[in-house]
This record gives structure tokens, sequence and C-alpha cells, in this order.
């Protein structure tokens, strides 16, 4: 998984071949079919992949006993971390999920395939709401202005246009959100 | 001064008589329970009232159901189209015919030693409920009805249904019952007006002579009847006041007692039926007795029409915002009208208001004024108390709530 | 020898003695039994017989409340005297089981054996005989059940397994609706599931309305009224009729759904559009 998103990082989603990935893996052809049964059907069990690792991360600090406000901290912090480190994960998401639904049209409907991820945010909003640290609201409102954010930062990271380091916006975007998100009351 | 027990009234009730030469003289009633309903719904969001006011009562909550959406469409201005006035009146008339079949059998006939058909009278009942729960999903205890219309979508099949059991309960009644042809009564209906005679009891309990009714829907309208000439009746000239030693409350319409229920309908209605018992026996206990279930039978037509004539293909709800305000809806609940009366202030009950038709049949006199169940039992044989008590149909829940 | 059967009512509204008069058979039922007092039925004693009653079943409708007066004395003093004689006591109705509605008017009212969630000041002494049918009403088959089984097996709130391990959510006529989460719209049609948005209790709320149908035909859902968890002891909640959420997520879960396996499932099930299910029932062709 993580040589197919390196190659794909390195020379582009479209441009490599099964036969490089497999040249890559140093196995033949015929036998990294028998573990992806095309392209497209790699393309969404990376992006599943993905899901996981994020998801996973996330519901670790979701069962922190911290406050949302900390644990939006916690999230910001990490995915700017990962976007730094390992952007291949990012990257993958953004530019290629995202960017081509049509390779993900059959058998990634809706969020089936981001699924661990999404729950992960989901529950992190719900409790948030039912401690009262946050406003209830759609989930869609909340979910897009926390995840549009962190996306557009690391979309501005990946295109060379931001002036520093992207942990250098941890804090004030944590707490942009934070200040967005929470209970007035 | 004797104190009796009255039970088996949809709780209990306390009769204190005085008796003098084996005829009351004085009698007071009083009702000892109170569970506070009216408190319970302050504060809650209206909504809740359709789920809480049915506990008012376990054989009349569908009246108190409707009263509440009622008065919370009233807040709005708002009125239900056709088919969800029929539904609600069909329902709403299931359980008024129940409750005059099991008044009719388990207290009356109990009452007068007269025996029943307990199986015939039980399925009769069951039919009539089931036909409720095509509707209303379940009996007693429904929420289907709320401000904007029901719950509901019935379908052809339920219709069906329904008529089929609508048929057959009104087929059963009549075999029990007979014709409600007074120069001809037979079965159930002849067997009763032979008791009462038998007992002497074919002219006790007369009362005030005067009738009460404020509901208005496709059976009756909102009028009085007093001194033979019938009125419009309006809402705000309704009084309740408060009544020493009872957890009940009494009940005026511009200072003066009315009797609601059956027999205040069915005389609204010029039934014939009922005023040639009237013409005969004034409003004694044969006449209140014998309008009530003719009052079922009456009933159970109208249901049939209803069905008949039901556009299923009519919406069934439309949402709408109840907002601040207040409002005063009556409804017919089988014993009479039953008033209700709402304010909702910043989306929440801040006070809600229940009249039951009991507390206006029950009350007892003042002013020196003697009421209406006092002037029934004014003069009676002391034994004679107990029917002349139930004929009035008592439901001892709802009237103190 | 026929068991003799006192049916005692406490803080009532008496729903439930007029649901079990809806049993199909009843007299076939009642025949089996010597009924001492019931409160609507022909029973051969009165209010003031009862203190020396000796019954083989005592049945209790309503709440228990200190003061409460019955006949001639009290509720209370009543009701321990002729449960302590009884071989079985069944509550029945949730006003007898937990101290139901009432209670938020007067919170000293409690049932039987429990008060709220909280055991009550009777446990002790009746957990061993009673059994509890809560619902507001107790629908008459679970009435009927409690008088004539010998010793079922009881959940932690002594309700029968066999009436109370399903949901009201089982044999619901929307679940189909449920399962790919349709919402319904509003009210008044048959298309769509009440949970999400009209305060539907079924996925979550003890009970058999859709197994044992009401009134031998319906239940509030297959009518299109939301489930309001009447046999549970927080009945009646708050905001009936529309469903808690928090950031649209229904704040109840159904029930032993752990929150991550529904939002989930919610997540892949809210992904596809199923045509059929979108449609109006009886339109589709």
């Amino acid at each position: 998984m993580e040589a197919a998103l390196k190659l794909f990082s390195k020379e582009g989603f479209f441009e490599v071949t099964m036969a490089d990935l497999a040249k890559e893996l140093d196995m033949s052809v015929g036998n990294l079919y028998n573990y992806f049964s095309s392209k497209d059907a790699l393309a969404k069990e990376l992006i599943l992949y993905i899901s996981k690792i994020l998801g996973e991360e996330i519901r670790r600090i979701n069962l922190l006993p911290i406050s949302a406000e900390e644990k939006i901290h916690k999230i910001v912090d990490f995915y700017f971390h990962t976007a730094k480190e390992r952007p291949e994960l990012i990257e993958y998401f953004l530019r290629i999920y995202l960017s081509h639904r049509e390779v993900f049209k059959n058998g990634c409907e809706g969020m089936i395939c981001v699924g661990p991820f999404v729950t992960e945010i989901m529950i992190f909003f719900e409790e948030g709401v039912r401690s009262g640290e946050l406003r209830d609201q759609d989930f869609f409102s909340a979910f897009g202005l926390f995840m549009g954010y962190l996306g557009g930062m690391v979309f501005l990271m990946g295109e060379g246009m931001l002036p520093n380091d992207i942990e250098y916006y941890t804090d004030e975007i944590a707490e942009n959100i934070y200040r967005a998100l929470k209970n007035e009351t | 001064m004797k104190i009796e027990l009255i039970e088996k009234i949809e709780g209990e009730a306390f009769l204190d008589v005085e008796c003098k030469k084996g005829r009351i003289k004085n009698a007071y009633v009083r009702f000892p329970h109170y569970r506070g309903i009216e408190e319970i719904l302050r504060g809650r969001s209206p909504l809740d009232a359709l789920v809480i006011n049915p506990r008012v009562c376990g054989i009349c909550g569908h009246a108190h159901l409707h009263a509440t959406a009622l008065a919370l469409e009233k807040l709005v201005g708002f009125g239900p189209n056709e088919k969800v006035r029929k539904i609600r009146e069909i329902t709403r008339f299931c359980e008024m015919v129940q409750n005059h079949v099991k008044w009719f059998y388990l207290v009356i006939f109990t009452t007068l030693d007269l025996p029943y058909d307990f199986r015939s009278i039980q399925a009769i009942i069951q039919k009539i409920n089931r036909l409720s729960a095509i509707f209303g999903g379940q009996w007693p205890h429904s929420s289907y009805v709320l401000p904007g219309g029901i719950t509901c979508d019935p379908s052809v099949l339920d219709i069906v249904q329904a008529k089929r059991l609508s048929n057959q309960s009104r087929e059963l009644l009549e075999k029990l019952l007979g014709d409600f042809e007074l120069k001809n009564l037979s079965g159930d209906l002849r067997r009763l007006f032979d008791a009462l005679d038998a007992k002497g009891l074919l002219y006790a309990g007369k009362s005030l002579d005067r009738f009460i009714t404020f509901g208005n829907d496709s059976y009756v309208e909102s009028f009085k009847i007093l001194s033979g000439k019938k009125r419009p009746a309006k809402l705000h000239y309704i009084e309740e006041f408060s009544q020493p030693k009872s957890r009940a409350k009494g009940v005026v319409y511009k200072g003066k007692f009315y009797e609601t229920g059956p027999l205040a309908r069915t005389m609204q209605r010029g039934e014939r039926f009922v005023k040639q018992l009237h013409r005969r026996y004034k409003d004694s206990v044969t006449t209140r007795i014998f309008a009530r279930i003719y009052e079922a039978h009456l009933l159970l037509k109208k249901i049939q029409e209803h069905l008949q004539t039901l556009d299923i293909g009519m919406s069934s709800y439309e949402p709408i915002e109840i907002g601040d305000g207040e409002a005063i809806v009556a409804v017919e609940a089988a014993r009479g009208s039953l008033v209700h009366r709402v304010c909702v202030k910043e989306g929440k009950i801040v006070d809600y208001s229940i009249i039951t038709p009991t507390q206006w049949n029950l009350a007892n006199g003042r002013d020196g004024e003697p009421s209406l169940i006092q002037t029934a039992l004014q003069n009676a044989r002391c034994e004679e108390s107990d029917i002349i008590f139930r004929s009035f149909d008592i439901c001892s829940v709802c009237t103190t709530h | 020898m026929k068991p003799k059967v006192v049916w005692l009512q406490g803080v009532t509204c008496n729903g439930n003695s007029h649901s079990f008069v809806n049993l199909s058979g009843l007299d076939t039922l009642l025949q089996r039994y010597e009924w001492l007092y019931h409160p609507i039925l022909p029973s051969s004693l009165s209010l003031m017989q009862l203190w020396d009653a000796k019954c083989d079943i005592l049945v209790i409708e309503g709440g228990a409340k200190k003061g409460w007066q019955k006949g001639e004395g009290e509720l209370e003093k009543l009701f321990l005297h002729l449960a302590q004689k009884a071989k079985k006591v069944v509550a029945v109705g949730s006003c007898a089981v937990y101290g139901g509605v009432f209670k938020e008017f007067d919170d000293t009212i409690c049932g039987v054996l429990f008060d709220g969630e909280n055991k009550s000041r009777y446990y002790d002494m009746l957990a061993d005989k009673t059994i509890n049918i809560p619902g507001c009403p107790a629908h008459p088959e679970w009435i009927a059940f409690a008088l004539e089984a010998e010793n079922p097996s009881l959940d932690s709130f002594h309700r029968p397994k066999e009436l109370y391990a399903y949901t009201v959510h089982s044999g619901c006529v929307r679940n189909e609706y449920f399962e790919w989460k349709i919402d319904a719209e509003d009210f008044g049609t048959k298309e769509g599931c009440l949970f999400y948005k009209q305060g539907c209790q079924g996925p979550f709320t003890h009970g058999s309305c859709n197994k044992i149908l009401w009134n031998e035909t319906a239940s509030k859902t297959r009518v299109g009224t939301p489930c309001f968890g009447c046999t549970e002891p927080d009945f009646p909640k708050q905001d009936l009729f529309s469903t808690k959420t928090y950031m649209g997520i229904p704040a109840t879960m159904p029930l032993g759904v752990p929150k991550r396996a529904y939002l989930t499932i919610t997540g892949i099930a809210k992904s596809f559009h199923i045509p059929r299910l979108t449609k109006r029932l009886l339109d589709e062709d």
C-alpha cells in the first residue's frame, strides 16, 4: 500500500501502470492482479487504507478524557503532522479521491470508503455537542468547516503556497475551528 | 348523615347523604383523589400534552387527545381537511360507543341485578376498539391525533376492514338491545324498562332539565337548552369553582348548573326516541339511561356514514408551527362536553386547564342553589341513590385529573 | 380450586383495566379465576370488604402513594396487607411497575418493586413473588400471560423476557426504511422511518407491540405514531414527537448497538439510493 502511494505521489496516479507498480514491488504483474483485480480496485483499497489510519488516530484522540477544544487541537496537529511526514497519504486523498470521483464511483458510493474516518469525526462532534461544549448544528455544516479548512491548508502546502511550515499554523487554526464550533450559551 | 362509597365509577367517590324518613334530604359529592395533570403539563413542550393528556383517563383518554390537538391547532388558527375531521370523529365516536356499552351493562344492568350476555358484549367492545385501532394504532392511549392532522395514512384495505367491524358491531348490539321503538321495546331495552318500572324508578332522578353542549362536529353543535329553549352556548361564560372537601371543582354556565352528555346531545338533535321519553319521564333516570344507550346506536350509524364517504386520497397531515398564545376548545366526550384551555409562552406550556363532563353533572350546589345531582337525589328514596348517581355515568379519574 | 384474584388500584387512570377488557376470549380467562375484586368487571366483594380477603393473586394497577385513600382506609396499608398474603403479585402498567407519569407531580409515588429505575421501599419484601408488566397501558395479552404463566423467566426489571426481550422495533412495517436509513419526511405517510426525526423510541424500548399487535390489528408505529417508550422507567420523556440529536446523530442508539457500529452502518446505507424505498409505497410500479 505504502509503495503504491509513494509511487503515485512521485509519478502521478494516471501515469503509473499496474506493471510499474509490480516492478516496484518486485513481483510479477500476474501476482499483483491476484491481490487487486484492477487499478481502480487498488485505488479504492487505498482510500480505505488511508481512512483506517486516520480513523484509528482520531478514535484514539476521541477516547482521551480531554475537552473538545483540546481534541480539536490534537486532530489538527495529527492531520498537519501526517501531511508533513507522510504527504502521500493526504495528497492521495485530496488530489485523487476527491478530485477524480469517476474512478471511485462503483464500490465507493457516498461515504463507504471513508467510513472509518468520517465515523470518528461524527463521534467527535456528537460527544462535543452532548457535553455542551459544541453548538448543535447540521453535521455537514460542521464537517465542511473542519475538514474543508484542513484540506484546504494541505492543498496550499502541496502547491507550495504556504510561506511557513504547515505545523506553524496548527495553534491558530485549531483555535479558529474551536471558536467557530463552540457553544456560546 | 351517611357516607356512601360509590365504587366502580372509573375510580371512587363519596356521597354524603342525609336521610329522613327514608327520603334523601341532602347530598354532597366528594372526590378524594388528585393526580396533578395540569401541573405536570407546565413547562413541557406543547406536543408532550398529546401523550400526557390521554392519561387523565383510561376510558375516555381519546377525547382528551382530540381536545389537546384541537386546542393547539386553535392557537395558530389551523383547521384540518375533511378526511382528517372524519377519521378523528370515527375514532372519537368509537370510544364513546364502547363507553356507553360498558356502562350500560357493567354498571346499570349490574346495579339493577339484570343478567346480560357478557361474551357478546365483550365481543362488541373488542370490535369497536379494534376499529378504532385501525386508525389510532391502539386503544386505549393512542396519540395518533396531532396539530396539523393525523399520523396515519389509511388505505382501502383499512376502510374495508373498518366497515366490516362497524357493521358487525352495530348488528350485534342491535340484536342484544332490540329496536329503539318505545311502543315496541324488546331484548335488553325491554328488560331494562321493566326493571326500572318494577323498582318504581321510572320517574326517579328528575333534575334541573337544563342541557348544554359545547362541542362542534358533524353530530352536535354548541347549544344550551334552558326552559325548553335552544340557544347558542359560548365558552367564555363557563366558570369553575372549588368545592370544600372534594378534589373536584364544580362548573356553572352564566352562574347556572347544566347537564351535559348524551341526554343533552340527543335533546339538542331533537331525536324522536328521546323526546318521546322526555315528554313522559322528563329528565329522570329512565330518559337519561335510554338516551345514553340510544346514542351508541346513533354514533355507530355516524361511523358507518363516515366510512362510506371518506376520501382517503386527501392528505393526512400538514406541518404547522405551534406559536405562543392562549386557546380554549371543547370536544364531545362520552359523558359530555370536555373543555381544554392551553396557554403557551416561549414555546412551552405555561398553563393548562381541563374541565370534564362529570364536573358539570356532579358538581355540588352553591349559594343555596342545588346542583344537578343534588336536585336528582332530592326526595328520592334512600336506596335509590346508587342508581340515580350511576345514571349520570361518572368518570371519577377525569373529574379530579 | 380456582385461584382468587384481587385487582387493586393505586394512583391510576384505569387504562390497564380497560386494556384488559379488550382481551380476546376474555370470558374464558375470567372463568379460570375467582374474582374477588375488579374495578370494572363483576366481582364478589366491595372495596370495604377487601381487608379480610384472602387472595392468591394480587394484581396491582397504579402507583403507590402514602395517604391515598382506598375505601375506608389507606391504599398502602391495604396493598401490603394483601400482598403479603398473596402467592403472586402482578404489577400491571408502568405506574405499578415504576411509579409512572404521575410521579412528575408527586415524586413520592412509586411502583411495587421499582421507584423509577431504583429499587422501591417494597423491593426486598416482594421481589420474589412479583411479575412486572409495564406499559402505558399494558397490553391485554401481557396481563393474561402474567396471570397464567408459572415462574416465567424475568429480566432485571422483573419483566417476563418472553414479552420484553423484544424491542418495539421488531416487526414494525417500516423496518426497511430503518435498514436503509430513509427518514420519514413528516407525519401522515406510510413511508419512512420515524426514528430519525419524529422521536420514535421503538429501537431502544423493550416490548412486543409489533409482534403481538394492539387490538389484534395495529400498533403505534404501524399508524405512523412514534413509540414513546412507555414500558421503560423514564416514561414519559421530554419533547416527544421529535428525536433528540447531536449534530444530526440520534442521541439514543438502538438497544445494544454501539455508536460506532451504528454510524458505520448508517454511513454505508445512506450512500446508496434505493429508488423503491424513496417512492410512495402504493405508487410503485
